[in-house]
């Protein structure tokens, strides 16, 4: 239909892909280079010489850079595990079982969730402290299901919002309780919706700083985001091994990005529109 | 098997009445239907029957025994959906069997009970696929199949045949029909579809805005409809309606020159009434084969219809418009003027105000 | 389950039940420590309890009105919000635009586009903090063989430039999850309005004017509010980049609570600080609540 010339457009697309991928790409050269090559004037666009030595380092002098990835992952698959069955269980009722103050319940739990997460600093260190929660992966995960149940049950509730209420009061009228209709109903329906929202509230919980900055004091119960900002270097940021971390540790958010980049934007976008 | 009794049912959500509270005796084997456009409260009475909806009002019996606070599965009745509602991630046989599972039934018996009613239905060869594998029809004979087997005492019906096509509804139809006779189980049936209503009911409730219009045989609600709202919703095309002063022993048709005489039929000290004729209750003749009398008049046909069978003659009758509904063969054209007969034994009559009909409050 | 409550009475028990314990979460996680932070506020203790806690009043608030640095932190957190929020909105619904249309490889382009968003910002940040080296970065090297520059510009440490440096961080990072909310919005324009505006002669620019931006209103107003609330608490961005410098140019209201908190380890003067910040979110909140209200 409309043969103009689209050199524009694509001069755009690439512009903007250009601008949005470069400082990975960028961060990934950095990781091949040798330390000669990180610190060269002028410097290296291409690493010269290509090498993986700072990834065998990695492996072999900083084992504590590898460790922060594996508690971020604990930390992000048992925040996930937690928002999606309890946060499931509450969108469910309230959504479904016509409780009298479902309505002010989801506002206020919409509003509480603006709370400034260092506002919350000074309480939680204290009482994690008293409770002997600073350093545990119970504690962390405890604190990111707080931060971030508020957005589960928007996303989850919204999507309930869109299956038909039969299937579940044809559940009722065979036999089953609200437990199993939860369990064998709603949740095989709608992994769709469990799915999206589970992989963005992992990829919020391997992002999240503050509260596992605070709550998290020890070098080897940090979470990869800040164990790599604290990263303590003899002289300088040691870059070398900065970027190479890096790399590892964004390299499961990429990865759960590209493969579920649709149900992603679909979860966040629904999410946004209420 | 069992009778069901609303005694005084109504529902309310807080100050809004949804249904007005209303008495029923539903006789064991009897098939009810509950009849009325969308919003009339019919869903709702169903789905308090049901146990889906909670009863703010009286008295639920299901066989004697008072049911308002049981459980749905423990109130013995099944329920057919109107978009099916089939578990998508079970298979047919998983479906109807699911409520027997539940009740912990042996496995051998759940498999003969559920294999014996997909037999009955023709559903023998779909039982290990997904709901989304089968067609319209196909479905809902699942969906009636998952309520058989539960051997329930009540079947509840909330339109269950309003998703189909045409062609294919008229064939469930005379099947529900069928099944019921053989059966015999009490159904309650909800559908805003007078023909759904008029065939298969043994006894119609009308509803309107949350309230009872009337209960009645088909015959009943359509030759003596009690209130002007169930004159105009059975029948179709719908009654024609005017509006009546009177004047000494006449009824003036207002904007007219109709004038009809006050027989006995159309007594009342109303100074004004609403009075009806059903259009198939009109007889049109061309003016020279016309017979004479006070209940034959002047009109001009103003547009025919051909519908097949019938035709729809939108009429002028002294300025009154008025449809009627002749045969198909030889009926007058547009622009030619005949002659119609009112049968005065067919006119109804309704108080203006409260669109009560006379005639029952006469009987009553 | 007891016979003698009505059915709806039972499924309000279960709701609850289902309810508590998020419930139970968000008010340990969220709403008590707001609590105590304001007792902490108006009094004087240790953490560890040594010393008991003893009522101060106001004092901690009159210290803060007091504090330059404070002050100073209001109005980096408000500058930053201020700038970077617009040129996000502008990029964002230029991407939105752009995405709009069809064309090979969009879906490339957009998880391209999305990256940035998905990524930690506080690794996001270090990536650019060695972009913006002074010595090594890529930008320096960039601008001195090109001619662009004669000296080695100082991104991080100028404090002339360290505020923009940061904005740019900001608006690289979120301009795509404005363009994703907007582009959503977008899509659910119906599109026989744009045919209809054709149909009534409208051009390309008058279609976005008439159409397109009074239909987007509601996506753009949340994802204005979502943006906003994130700028305002921002700390990871200062904390990675500059650590608030130089000479606290960059010091956002967060970082400066954490500071206060923290490094000072003054848990009830800090308190106050997040209190105070509390507040101001809380009030913005509202001024887009209404808005909000307002909008139909």
């Amino acid at each position: 239909m409309n043969q103009k010339p689209r050199f524009g457009l694509y001069a755009l697309v690439t512009l903007s892909v250009v601008i949005s991928f470069f400082p990975i790409v960028w961060l990934i050269l950095t990781s091949f280079k040798n330390t000669a090559g990180i610190y060269a004037w002028p410097p290296q666009y291409w690493p010269d010489p290509f090498t993986l030595e700072n990834y065998i380092s990695i492996f072999t002098n900083s084992p504590e850079l590898l460790r922060y990835i594996l508690n971020s992952f604990i930390v992000g698959v048992g925040t996930t595990a937690i928002t999606l069955l309890l946060g499931g269980l509450s969108a469910y009722a309230l959504s479904r079982l016509g409780m009298r103050f479902a309505g002010v319940l989801m506002v206020g739990i919409l509003a509480v969730s603006m709370f400034p997460p260092v506002s919350l600093l000074p309480s939680l260190f204290q009482n994690f402290l008293n409770f002997g929660l600073l350093n545990t992966y119970t504690g962390l995960i405890l604190a990111h299901a707080g931060l971030f149940l508020p957005f589960t049950v928007w996303m989850l509730a919204s999507y309930f919002a869109t299956l038909p209420v039969e299937i579940e009061e044809a559940a009722r009228m065979d036999g089953m309780g609200f437990l199993r209709i939860f369990l064998t109903i709603v949740l095989p329906l709608s992994w769709p919706g469990f799915v999206a929202t589970g992989l963005i509230v992992f990829i919020f919980s391997w992002n999240e700083f503050p509260l596992a900055l605070v709550l998290m004091t020890q070098n080897a119960m940090r979470t990869a985001p800040v164990g790599i900002s604290l990263y303590p270097g003899e002289y300088a940021f040691p870059w070398e091994t900065i970027s190479t971390a890096t790399v590892l540790a964004i390299i499961p958010v990429l990865v759960i990005t590209a493969i579920f980049q649709k149900q992603i934007v679909g979860g966040l976008t629904a999410g946004a529109g209420k | 098997m069992a009778s069901v009794t609303l005694n005084q049912i109504g529902k309310a959500y807080g100050a809004v009445t949804a249904v007005e509270q209303f008495d029923l005796e539903i006789a064991d084997g009897e098939f009810l239907v509950l009849l009325g456009p969308s919003g009339c409260g019919k869903s709702t009475t169903l789905r308090m029957i049901a146990g889906l909806e909670s009863i703010t009002h009286g008295d639920l019996m299901i066989g004697g025994k008072r049911v308002n606070d049981i459980d749905p599965k423990d109130r013995g009745v099944a329920m057919v959906f109107q978009n099916y509602a089939l578990y998508p991630h079970k298979s047919v046989f998983d479906n109807m069997a699911m409520a027997l599972k539940l009740q912990k039934m042996p496995k051998a018996e759940i498999a003969e009970r559920v294999n014996g009613v997909a037999d009955m239905l023709g559903l023998t060869p779909y039982l290990e696929r997904k709901p989304a594998a089968l067609s319209g029809g196909q479905r809902q004979r699942v969906a009636i199949g998952r309520a058989i087997v539960r051997t329930p005492e009540v079947f509840l019906f909330d339109e269950p045949l309003s998703n189909l096509d045409a062609k294919l509804r008229v064939k469930m139809r005379m099947e529900l029909q069928e099944l019921h006779g053989r059966m015999g189980v009490t159904s309650i049936y909800v559908t805003h579809d007078q023909v759904e209503a008029m065939t298969l009911a043994d006894r119609i409730v009308i509803l309107n805005g949350g309230k009872v219009a009337q209960i009645g045989t088909p015959r009943e609600v359509y030759d003596h409809p009690a209130t002007e709202f169930v004159a105009g919703f059975i029948g179709s095309p719908a009654m024609n309606f005017m509006s009546g002063r009177r004047t000494g022993d006449h009824w003036q048709i207002i904007d007219s020159d109709l004038v009809l005489h006050a027989t006995e039929r159309l007594q009342s000290t109303d100074p004004a009434l609403t009075l009806g004729v059903r259009p198939e209750h009109l007889e049109v003749f061309a003016p020279e084969d016309a017979p004479e009398g006070p209940w034959v008049f002047d009109a001009k046909v103003k547009l025919a219809e051909l519908l097949g069978a019938d035709a729809l003659l939108n009429l002028s009758v002294m300025g009154q418009p008025m449809l009627a509904r002749v045969g198909g063969t030889d009926f007058p054209l547009a622009g030619q003027s005949v002659r119609v007969r009112i049968d005065p034994a067919r006119l109804h009559a309704f108080h203006p105000k409260t669109g009560l009909s006379i005639h029952s409050e006469a009987k009553q | 389950m007891n016979r003698t409550m009505n059915l709806e009475q039972r499924t309000a028990l279960t709701g609850i039940g289902f309810v508590t314990p998020t419930v139970i979460i968000i008010a340990l996680i969220l709403i008590y420590p707001i609590i105590q932070s304001v007792v902490l506020s108006f009094g004087q203790s240790s953490i560890d309890g040594s010393e008991p806690y003893h009522f101060v009043g106001l004092q901690h608030y009159a210290k803060l009105m007091g504090d330059s640095q404070f002050w100073n932190a209001l109005g980096v957190t408000f500058t930053f919000t201020a700038l970077s929020i617009p040129l996000e909105l502008a990029l964002g619904i230029g991407l939105a635009l752009l995405m709009n249309e069809s064309f090979k490889g969009k879906g490339l382009a957009r998880l391209a586009i999305l990256f940035p968003w998905a990524l930690p910002t506080a690794l996001n940040t270090l990536i650019w903090r060695w972009m913006y080296n002074s010595d090594y970065g890529l930008f320096n090297a960039v601008a001195l063989q090109s001619g662009l520059a004669d000296r080695p510009i100082n991104f991080l440490g100028d404090t002339s430039l360290a505020m923009g440096s940061m904005v740019v961080v900001a608006v690289w990072k979120t301009s795509s999850f404005m363009a994703l909310i907007i582009l959503a919005g977008l899509q659910s324009i119906p599109k026989d309005l744009f045919e209809a505006g054709r149909m009534d002669g409208m051009t390309k620019w008058q279609e976005f004017r008439q159409i397109t931006l009074p239909l987007l209103k509601g996506p753009i107003l949340v994802a204005l509010i979502i943006r906003s609330m994130d700028a305002l608490r921002t700390f990871e961005l200062p904390f990675n980049l500059t650590d608030g410098g130089p000479v606290n140019a960059t010091e956002s209201l967060s970082l400066y609570a954490y500071k206060v908190i923290f490094d000072f380890l003054d848990f009830n003067f800090g308190a106050a600080v997040v209190v105070v910040q509390f507040l101001v979110i809380f009030a913005m909140s509202l001024i887009y609540v209404i808005a909000l209200r307002n909008k139909d």
